[in-house]
C-alpha cells in the first residue's frame, strides 16, 4: 500500500482548502509546493520595511459574523476563522475618468443607487431598474442552483434562464444611454478579465449582488495570512508539506495514478493526485502523452490562456491622505471604450483601464506606521512579453510602469515624490511563480463558453483530480470553494474502494 | 439537478454549445506548447545556472576578478547590482555566498564576480587559492534588489562604496557609461585603506574622465606618507564637498558592515531623508552577540541542538548561523541572499527561539506562524525545525 492517499501538487488557494480538507478527513497526504511558501497567488514579498501584497484586492463572499457568506462558512470548516482578522471595506469603489468623472459607490444599495442617480439624474429610473434586476437575478440563481431547487425551470426562475449568458454590454445598452454610467456600473468586469461586450450578464450581476450583500473584505497581515493560517491547519491535522519541492512527472499507467516523481527524482507512490497546477501543464507536461487520451486535449482547443498582470506595487513614506488617496479600491480609466482597453491588455501600450488599490484605507495597520502602500495594477497577456528579447526586458518593464504611474497620477498627482519602495511585476514575474502557461491569474480566458455549465469536470485519468483556477474559474473564492469540492469528491471514490 | 440538465433552457445556450463544437475542432492545441513555461522560465530566472570559469584577473594584491560563463547555454540577464549566490564544496562541506556581479549587463556572455580576501574567509580563500580556468560552479540565477529603479531614484545618483563594496557600483557604472545614459549623473565615493587596495582605479578614472555625468574620489583611511588624495572615511563634510546639495540624490551604500551605521548617520547629519538611502544586504553580522536585542544570558559559543524531521538531531552554535550549522553536518538547504531577506531558506520552526538580526525580512504571518530565515536566525534554545 502506498504511503500517501493522496499527493497534493501545488499550495495555491485550491491546493490549499484541498489538501485541508483530505486531511481533515483523516487521509494521509504530501503537500508538494515549488514555491518556497504556499500561496501562489495568495502571498506577499518584502521589500525594504513594507510587506507587500500580491493578489487579493477585494475578497468577495465572506459576510459578517451575523449574516456570514459562503467563504466565511467554508473558512470556519477549514478550522481557519479563528487565526485570521478580517477587514471590512466601506465601499466597492471608485470610478475615476481624469476630468471627466469621479464617483464612489457605497457598499449598500440604496446608497449606491442614491449616489448614481444624483450624478445621472436622467437615468433615475433605470438605475432603480437595473438593481432590481441585479438583485432578482442573483437571488434566482442562489434558490436555483446555489441551494439545488430540484423543482428548478424556466417558468420558476425566469431571470436566471433570460440572463445568466447575455452579454453584459447588451443589458447595460438596454438600460442606460450615458456611456459614463454604463461605465461605472461594468467596471468589475476587470476581475473577471473579460471585457463587457464579452462577459456574461450573470457573472457581472452575481459580482455586484455579493460584493453588496457580503461586503468586500481585507485581511490582516494580507491574503499570506491566510495562506499561511491554511497550511498550518493542514500540519496539525497531520498532513505533511514540502516546499522548494516541484513534481516533475506524475505516473499514470493504464488510465490509473500511480504516483508522482519528485524534481529530485524521489518517486511517491499514491492512487490520488490533487493538481492545483494549471491542467494545461497537467495533461501536457506532467503525465506522458500517450497516458492522455485525446478527449483532453480537444477540451482543451475549446479554451484560451487567459489574462496575466501588470503590477507596480508601491511602498509610500505617508499615510494615504497625503497622497490624497481616500479610497481602498479606485478604478482609473480614460475611455469609456471597454473593448478598446481590453485590446491593450494585448500590447505594451499606455493603458487605458488601471485599478490602484491602497489597504492602508480600511487596514491603518497594514503597513508601517507613517507609511502606506498601493497595488497598481493593470491586466496584461503575456504575448507581447514573450516578444521582448530577454535582455531589454527590465527597460520594457520599467518604462511600462512609468506609463502606470502617470495614469494614477492624474489622480494622485505628487504620488512620485513619495514612492520610497516599488517593485515591478509582469506576467513573466507571475509566470515564473505560479508556472503557468501565460503566467494566467485567473485561468483560461473566463467567456460564457468557459463557465461551470460546459466544463469537463471529470479527468479521464482515473485517481487524478484538479483544484483551482483552470478548473473552477479566477479570483480568491472561486479557488478555495473548488480546493473543497473536489476534495470531497475524491474522498467519495477513496471511500467506495 | 446538475447544472448541466438545466444549462439547455438558458438562453443563448445553443451559440455556446456550437462556439464550442467549432473550437474542439478548430482552436489552437495546446499540445504544441508542452515544455513552454520552462523554457520561458529558464531563459529569465533559471533556478540554478552552471558557470565555467573562464578567465582570472588580478585586479589588486588580494582581489581577483572570476570571469564566469554559462556552461551550455547563455546567461540570464540581470540588473546592474544584482549579484549571484556561489555554490561550493569545501572539505566535503557543500555551502554559498552571494557576490555581487561587477560586469555590466550589456555584456551579455559572461558575468564577472571580483572578490577580495578577507580574514578567515572560508569561501573566498578557497575561490581565490583553489579556483582554476575551467572549473564549474553551480550558481542561483542573478538576484537582489539594490538596482537603479527608474520609477523613483532619480538622476542623481551617489554611490558609497567602501572595499569590495564597489563590485555593485563597478556594474551600474560601467552600464550608464557604454550605454551612453548621460541622464544618470552619478558620483561615487569610495573607501579604502590604503592606495593599493583601491580595484579598478585605471578604469574608474578613465570612465569619469570620459563621460561628464561619471565622477569618482577614492578616499583612504591608512593612506601612505605622501598621498596625495582625499583621506579619511566617507563623513559628512566628505559626501558635502563631492556631491554639493543632496536634496533630490537617492543613495547607495555597499561595504562592510562598520560602514553602514556610520554612512547613514553622516547623510542623515547632511539632512538626506531616510528613504532616499539604499543600502545592500550584507550578510551575517561579523559579532551577532553585540547586536541590538542579543540576550545578555546567551554566550556566543553555547551549543544547542537542533531536531529534525528525519528524527536527526545536530548540534548548533548560538553565534553561528542556522544555515552554516546545518550545512556543516551536511544539510543543504535552499539558499540565495544569505542576509535574511530573500526568504528562500524559510522554514517552519516547531519549537525553540532564535535571534534575527536587524535587516531579516520576515513576513508578518510568517512571524505569527513561526517561519524562520534560517541564513540569519541563531539558535537561542534547542530547536526543532520542520526540514
Amino acid at each position: 500500500m502506498p504511503v500517501y492517499d493522496a499527493v497534493v501538487i501545488g499550495a495555491g488557494n485550491g491546493g490549499l482548502t484541498a489538501a485541508l480538507t483530505l486531511a481533515k478527513a483523516g487521509r494521509r497526504i504530501l503537500l508538494l509546493e515549488r514555491h518556497n511558501v504556499p500561496g501562489g497567488c495568495a502571498t506577499s514579498f518584502v521589500r525594504g520595511r513594507f510587506e507587500f501584497e500580491v493578489a487579493l484586492h477585494q475578497l468577495s463572499g465572506l459576510g459578517s459574523v451575523d449574516r456570514p457568506g459562503p467563504l466565511r462558512v467554508l473558512l470556519s470548516e477549514m478550522g481557519v476563522i479563528d487565526k485570521l482578522a478580517f477587514v471590512e471595506m466601506e465601499n466597492l469603489y471608485r470610478v475615476s475618468y481624469p476630468g471627466v468623472l469621479d464617483i464612489t459607490l457605497k457598499a449598500e444599495r440604496e446608497a449606491a443607487i442614491g449616489t448614481l442617480q444624483q450624478q445621472f439624474p436622467a437615468e433615475r429610473d433605470a438605475i432603480a431598474r437595473f438593481f432590481e434586476l441585479v438583485y432578482e437575478f442573483s437571488l434566482q440563481l442562489v434558490q436555483g442552483i446555489f441551494f439545488r431547487d430540484p423543482h428548478i425551470s424556466k417558468e420558476k426562475y425566469p431571470l436566471y434562464f433570460k440572463y445568466a449568458f447575455r452579454n453584459a454590454q447588451e443589458v447595460l445598452d438596454e438600460y442606460f444611454d450615458d456611456p459614463l454610467l454604463k461605465v461605472v456600473l461594468g467596471v468589475y468586469w476587470g476581475y473577471v478579465g473579460v471585457p463587457p461586450s464579452r462577459l456574461p450578464f450573470g457573472d457581472l450581476a452575481v459580482i455586484l449582488w455579493a460584493y453588496i450583500e457580503f461586503k468586500p473584505y481585507h485581511l490582516k497581515g494580507g491574503s499570506q495570512a491566510l495562506s499561511n493560517a491554511l497550511l498550518d491547519t493542514f500540519l496539525q491535522m497531520g498532513g505533511e508539506a514540502r516546499f522548494n519541492c516541484a513534481v516533475r512527472k506524475i505516473i499514470v499507467e493504464n488510465g490509473a495514478v500511480k504516483g508522482v516523481v519528485t524534481e529530485d527524482g524521489e518517486r511517491v507512490d499514491t492512487r490520488y493526485v490533487m493538481s492545483n497546477a494549471s491542467t494545461i501543464q497537467t495533461y501536457i507536461d506532467l503525465i506522458d502523452a500517450a497516458e492522455v487520451p485525446d478527449s483532453q486535449f480537444e477540451y482543451f482547443k475549446s479554451k484560451t490562456i487567459g489574462p496575466s498582470a501588470f503590477t507596480v506595487y508601491l511602498g509610500f513614506d505617508c499615510e494615504p491622505s497625503e497622497i490624497g488617496i481616500r479610497e481602498s479600491s479606485n478604478f482609473i480609466l480614460t475611455t469609456t471604450d471597454m473593448n478598446r482597453a481590453f485590446g491593450l491588455w494585448k500590447t505594451l501600450e499606455p493603458q487605458e483601464w488601471a485599478l490602484f488599490t491602497c489597504y492602508d484605507v480600511s487596514d491603518p495597520e497594514f503597513s508601517p506606521p507613517g507609511a502606506c502602500q498601493a497595488a497598481l495594477v493593470s491586466l496584461q497577456y503575456a504575448e507581447p512579453w514573450y516578444r521582448v528579447p530577454p535582455h531589454q526586458y527590465a527597460e520594457t518593464k520599467y518604462r511600462y510602469a512609468d506609463a502606470m504611474l502617470k495614469m494614477a497620477e492624474t489622480i494622485f498627482p505628487n504620488l512620485r515624490h513619495h514612492i520610497e519602495e516599488a517593485e515591478v511585476a509582469t506576467p513573466l514575474t507571475h509566470l515564473r511563480y505560479l508556472g503557468h502557461p501565460g503566467g494566467a491569474i485567473y485561468g483560461f480566458d473566463q467567456y460564457a463558453k468557459d463557465s461551470p455549465y460546459f466544463r469537463m469536470d471529470k479527468s479521464p485519468i482515473k485517481g487524478l483530480y484538479h483544484a483551482g483556477a483552470w478548473v473552477a474559474g479566477g479570483g480568491f473564492q472561486p479557488t478555495l470553494t473548488s480546493g473543497r469540492s473536489t476534495a470531497r469528491s475524491m474522498l467519495k471514490s477513496m471511500n467506495n474502494k | 439537478m446538475a447544472l448541466k440538465d438545466v444549462v439547455e433552457d438558458i438562453e443563448g445556450y445553443r451559440e455556446i454549445a456550437t462556439e464550442i463544437q467549432v473550437l474542439r475542432k478548430y482552436g489552437s492545441d495546446h499540445k504544441s506548447s508542452r515544455g513552454e513555461v520552462a523554457q520561458i522560465i529558464s531563459q529569465l530566472h533559471p533556478p540554478k545556472i552552471v558557470l565555467k570559469l573562464s578567465e582570472i584577473i588580478q585586479e589588486t594584491s588580494s582581489t581577483r576578478t572570476f570571469r564566469l560563463m554559462g556552461k551550455d547555454v547563455g546567461l540570464p540577464p540581470f540588473q546592474a547590482g544584482q549579484y549571484l549566490n556561489l555554490f561550493v564544496d569545501i572539505h566535503g562541506i557543500r555551502t554559498s555566498r552571494p557576490y555581487s556581479i561587477s560586469s555590466p549587463p550589456t555584456h551579455t556572455g559572461y558575468y564577472d564576480v571580483t572578490v577580495r580576501r578577507v580574514e578567515d574567509g572560508f569561501v573566498s580563500s578557497y575561490l581565490l587559492d583553489e579556483l582554476k580556468v575551467g572549473d564549474e560552479l553551480e550558481s542561483t540565477s542573478p538576484s537582489g534588489n539594490f538596482y537603479y529603479n527608474a520609477l523613483f531614484h532619480g538622476a542623481d545618483l551617489v554611490f558609497l562604496a567602501g572595499g569590495s563594496g564597489v563590485t555593485p557600483f563597478m556594474s551600474m557604472i560601467r552600464e550608464v557609461a557604454e550605454r551612453g545614459l548621460t541622464s544618470r549623473r552619478i558620483h561615487l565615493l569610495y573607501g579604502s585603506r590604503n592606495e593599493a587596495d583601491v580595484i579598478f582605479q585605471e578604469e574608474l578614472s578613465a570612465i569619469a574622465a570620459h563621460h561628464r555625468n561619471i565622477s569618482w574620489m577614492p578616499v583612504i583611511s591608512n593612506p601612505s606618507k605622501n598621498y596625495a588624495g582625499a583621506t579619511g572615511l566617507l563623513t559628512a563634510d566628505r559626501i558635502a564637498e563631492a556631491v554639493g546639495d543632496v536634496t533630490s540624490k537617492t543613495f547607495y551604500i555597499c561595504g562592510p558592515e562598520v560602514m553602514y551605521d556610520f554612512c547613514r548617520r553622516e547623510l542623515v547629519k547632511l539632512g538626506v531623508q531616510k528613504t532616499k538611502i539604499r543600502v545592500e544586504a550584507y550578510g551575517p553580522p561579523r559579532e551577532v552577540t553585540k547586536q541590538p536585542g542579543w540576550p545578555a544570558e546567551i554566550r556566543a559559543d553555547d551549543l544547542f541542538t537542533v531536531g529534525l524531521r528525519s528524527g536527526k538531531i545536530i548540534r548548533a552554535k548560538a553565534s553561528e548561523p542556522l544555515m552554516v550549522s546545518l550545512e556543516k553536518n551536511g544539510i543543504v538547504i535552499p539558499a540565495s541572499c544569505r542576509s535574511g531577506e530573500c526568504s528562500l531558506c524559510r522554514t517552519k520552526m516547531l519549537s525553540g527561539k532564535v535571534f534575527h538580526p536587524e535587516g531579516v525580512r520576515l513576513r508578518k504571518s510568517d512571524s505569527q506562524f513561526g517561519y524562520i530565515h534560517p541564513c540569519m536566525a541563531y539558535p537561542l534554545t534547542d530547536l526543532e525545525i520542520l526540514l
